[in-house]
């Protein structure tokens, strides 16, 4: 024991033994004392810089995973360690972390705390003038920071939950001109032809993660033009030295790597993080214990009074597509089409006879509509930008320039959803028997839960685990158990043509003709499409082609494989107020030889933003089920 | 508050790729010296051009490396910084189909930033759009070629232009 302990001493000794060769000056000294004394290295600042992380049984342990961020070589692990050679390399010229600079000015977010905290004298510790941060900070020319999110994408399992970035809002910058601001963006470095193993390693922090600053545009062209989705920017209310703290850091982090993790830490963590180093008073990232879902940090900066200054919407191409289309009169919607197909239709009465700013309107909503076809139709990319190229030129002869087309969203901005994390309680009638229910659920959003906030008719339903009473046998058991149920309806129109598609994998309850409460395995797939009508609200149609296999002990051979087809409707009454209702027939001709005609018929009243009921009424063969269940959503 | 267990065991089950990460080649002829000395301007194929760089930003790669912060000293960066020299002809060689609409149509937040890069002063900004929309065809063929050339016909005929002259000169 006392042979560990002498070797734990000398460990803690090795680097001080390695300073010792050059004689440190007494400013030095005096600084390292008052630094001790006033227990800085405890200090929650010094832990925000080093992104240290209480461990479960004592100690610090930092996110970052480049050695080259820390200056002691257990810097990683000891705070002090690392406050005392951070001190003492302030005195040096020495080339420090991957940015290879003097150490005040790679860590220079440190070096201004340090300094603000120990009341650097500059004629005892020279100031280094870090020609290099000067520069990058005049390049920034910061005004404020706004939170950047780009909403879902279904059609990309790793933007299924959005995405989160900043950006540095330049001094005299516009609506119309913040497309050249620079981002602060975090994200992984994913080696070029990543295979399988991408989900694996990007779950599991098998890849690096690092700062950047992307120009907005490149960003705005990635999400809007090229992927369709809506961006929300949320501009914060942080004071000049706030965002100077935070870009310091930001410049310190240009040094350090994060291992990956794409449900804790991944882009929407590594924000937050940047977030208190500005300030220190915002307790954000320790909200986040397993998984950090962009939306839910949007959710956690509104609650916090007065930090969202200003929100604003930047539409996906389609959503302008849509919201342009909706103002056409049936006349101009059929004069569209033919100029889509045939641009030389300008040429026609139908066209020549509108009014000026009518013409405009059309030209540039078929150019629209061609660049979005070119983008995702990509077999016929080159005729339609040829077609785009005449509309254009026809365009640019009518010289005025187009009004400003304000458009309004499809779905709330993020702030408005619920939250993710859902708990029900609840009771039901199966075969006869009454039984008690609760649930939770991990995440995340599902066609029934309240749509304020969501994308629209996009499902993710991950760790859903329903556990169940059955009153007359006083049974206790896991009725069902959902991995992961996916499912992303997308209308088909004149404009848009996207398959509809469903993943199901999980374990649920079966009654079949040997056994009443069989716990069944379960995957489940499907492809589809999707109309949409306008009646009540609106509802969408929706029918697919399906596979479906199943593990159970109730079926003869333990099994039974088949697909078959399925439809519904999913409409919503009122805001408040949604159906969804489905039908089907699956055949199983593998395994127990079988059919089944499931039945569903949902509702769901939203309560608060956060409180909602629902009634079910569930059909399989030789089973009927009733369910009535109450949901908070945390 | 947020806490969410369940969420843990997802990471087992989940089949799926990360949110801020994207897959992507590399381009051929980078990554890693910064975007301004990539040669942008005078490569005929500009199409080409402006389909890496926007393919190697959503790779986390381009992004780190060519605008990593403070990124190292090889000689081939500039701590993410895109070269002013270059930053006219990188924004209209990215933004390429979105100016080219926008001059069409005589406004919008691309053609409104461009003119702002180029030092032209809001007042002198609708007779730009207006030039632009008037010269639409001869200058968009110029972009056709390379985006280099499309900035410079531009400026060819502000140079031309009884108001927009005094831009071209001032700078």
């Amino acid at each position: 024991m006392v042979n560990i302990l002498l070797l734990f001493l000398i460990l803690l000794l090795l680097p001080l033994e390695l300073k010792a060769q050059a004689p440190p000056s007494p400013y030095l000294q005096e600084l390292l004392q008052q630094a001790i004394t006033g227990k800085l290295h405890q200090d929650r600042y010094w832990h925000l810089l080093l992104h240290y992380r209480q461990n479960p049984f004592g100690g610090h342990t930092s996110e970052v995973d480049d050695p080259g961020f820390f200056l002691a070589p257990d810097g990683k692990t000891n705070p002090e360690a690392e406050l005392q050679a951070t001190l003492t390399y302030f005195f040096s010229n020495t080339l420090v972390g991957r940015s290879k600079q003097p150490a005040q000015c790679a860590f220079i977010a440190r070096y201004h705390w340090l300094k603000e905290k120990l009341q650097f004298e500059d004629s005892k510790l020279f100031p280094h003038p870090c020609e290099r941060f000067v520069s990058w900070l005049k390049e920034l020319n910061p005004a404020s920071i706004t939170f950047i999110f780009p909403s879902a994408y279904m059609d990309n399992p790793a933007s299924m939950f959005g995405h989160s970035f900043l950006r540095v809002d330049q001094k005299g910058q516009t609506s119309e001109t913040n497309i050249l601001a620079y981002t602060i963006n975090y994200a992984a470095e994913v080696p070029p032809n990543a295979g399988i193993e991408f989900a694996y390693k990007g779950i599991f922090g098998g890849y690096k993660g690092f700062f950047s600053t992307i120009p907005y545009y490149m960003k705005v062209k990635e999400y809007r033009d090229l992927e369709n989705r809506d961006i929300w920017e949320y501009r914060l209310n942080f004071s000049e030295k706030q965002y100077h703290r935070l870009l310091m850091h930001a410049w310190e982090l240009g040094n350090a790597y994060f291992d990956y993790y794409f449900f804790k830490e991944n882009c929407a963590y590594h924000i937050l993080s940047l977030l208190e180093v500005a300030d220190p008073k915002l307790h954000l990232t320790d909200q986040f214990h397993f998984a950090t879902i962009p939306a839910d940090t949007i959710r956690l900066l509104a609650r916090h009074k007065g930090l969202v200054q200003k929100i604003s919407y930047r539409p996906a191409r389609s959503t302008l597509l849509k919201r342009k289309r909706e103002t056409l009169t049936k006349k101009e919607a059929s004069l569209v089409q033919k100029l889509i197909h045939d641009p030389q239709k300008i040429n026609q009465f139908e066209f020549l006879q509108l009014p000026q700013n009518r013409k405009t309107f059309l030209l540039d909503f078929a150019s629209d509509v061609l660049r979005y076809k070119g983008i995702t139709d990509q077999d016929k990319t080159e005729d339609y930008r040829a077609k785009n190229r005449s509309i254009l030129v026809a365009r640019s002869q009518i010289p005025i320039p187009s009004s400003p087309f304000p458009v309004k969203p499809f779905s709330l901005s993020p702030e408005h959803g619920h939250q993710t994390f859902r708990v029900g309680g609840g009771f039901g009638w199966r075969n006869n028997e009454i039984f008690e229910e609760v649930n939770f659920r991990g995440a995340y959003h599902d066609l029934l839960d309240p749509d304020p906030g969501y994308t629209q008719d996009a499902q993710i339903a991950l760790l859903d685990l329903r556990l169940r009473h059955y009153q007359h046998q006083n049974l206790f058991r896991v009725e069902r158990f959902t991995f992961a149920n996916i499912l992303s309806l997308a209308p088909i129109d004149s404009l848009f043509a996207s398959p509809s598609w469903k993943i199901n994998i999980g374990m649920d309850t079966v009654k079949t003709s040997t056994c009443d409460l069989c716990s069944n395995g379960n995957a489940n797939g499907g492809i589809g499409g999707a109309l949409e009508t306008q009646v009540f609200q609106r509802e969408v149609f929706f029918l697919f082609g399906e596979m479906d296999a199943n593990i159970s002990g109730g079926y003869k051979k333990n099994h039974r494989v088949g697909g078959g087809v399925s439809g519904g409707v999913m409409a919503t009454i009122t805001p408040n107020w949604k159906w969804l209702m489905s039908a089907g027939y699956l055949y199983y001709p593998i395994g127990d030889r079988s059919h089944d005609t499931p039945l569903s018929v949902g509702q769901r009243l939203t309560i608060a933003k956060n409180f909602a009921v629902r009634a079910t009424f569930t059909h399989h063969e030789h089973d009927n089920e009733f369910l009535a269940v109450f949901h908070g959503y945390f | 508050m947020a806490k969410k267990p369940w969420a843990l065991v997802s990471t087992f089950f989940l089949v799926m790729g990360m949110s801020g990460m994207a897959l992507g080649n590399p381009p051929n002829n980078g990554p890693g010296c910064g975007l301004g000395k990539l040669a942008w301007g005078d490569s005929s194929q500009k199409e080409s051009i402006g389909g890496q760089v926007m393919m190697a930003t959503t790779n986390g790669t381009f992004g780190s490396q060519t605008f990593g912060i403070s990124s190292g000293t090889s000689g081939c960066t500039n701590d993410g910084k895109i070269f002013a020299s270059e930053k006219v002809n990188v924004f209209a060689a990215i933004n390429f189909d979105n100016l080219a609409q926008e001059m069409a149509q005589g406004e919008g937040e691309h053609l409104t930033s461009l003119a702002t890069l180029m030092g032209i002063p809001v007042v002198q900004q609708p007779a730009f759009f207006a030039m632009t929309q008037e010269k639409y065809t001869t200058l968009v063929q110029s972009g056709e070629s390379s985006p280099k050339a499309v900035v410079a016909a531009i400026h060819d005929a502000m140079v031309d232009h009884p108001v927009l002259a005094q831009a071209t000169t001032s700078k």
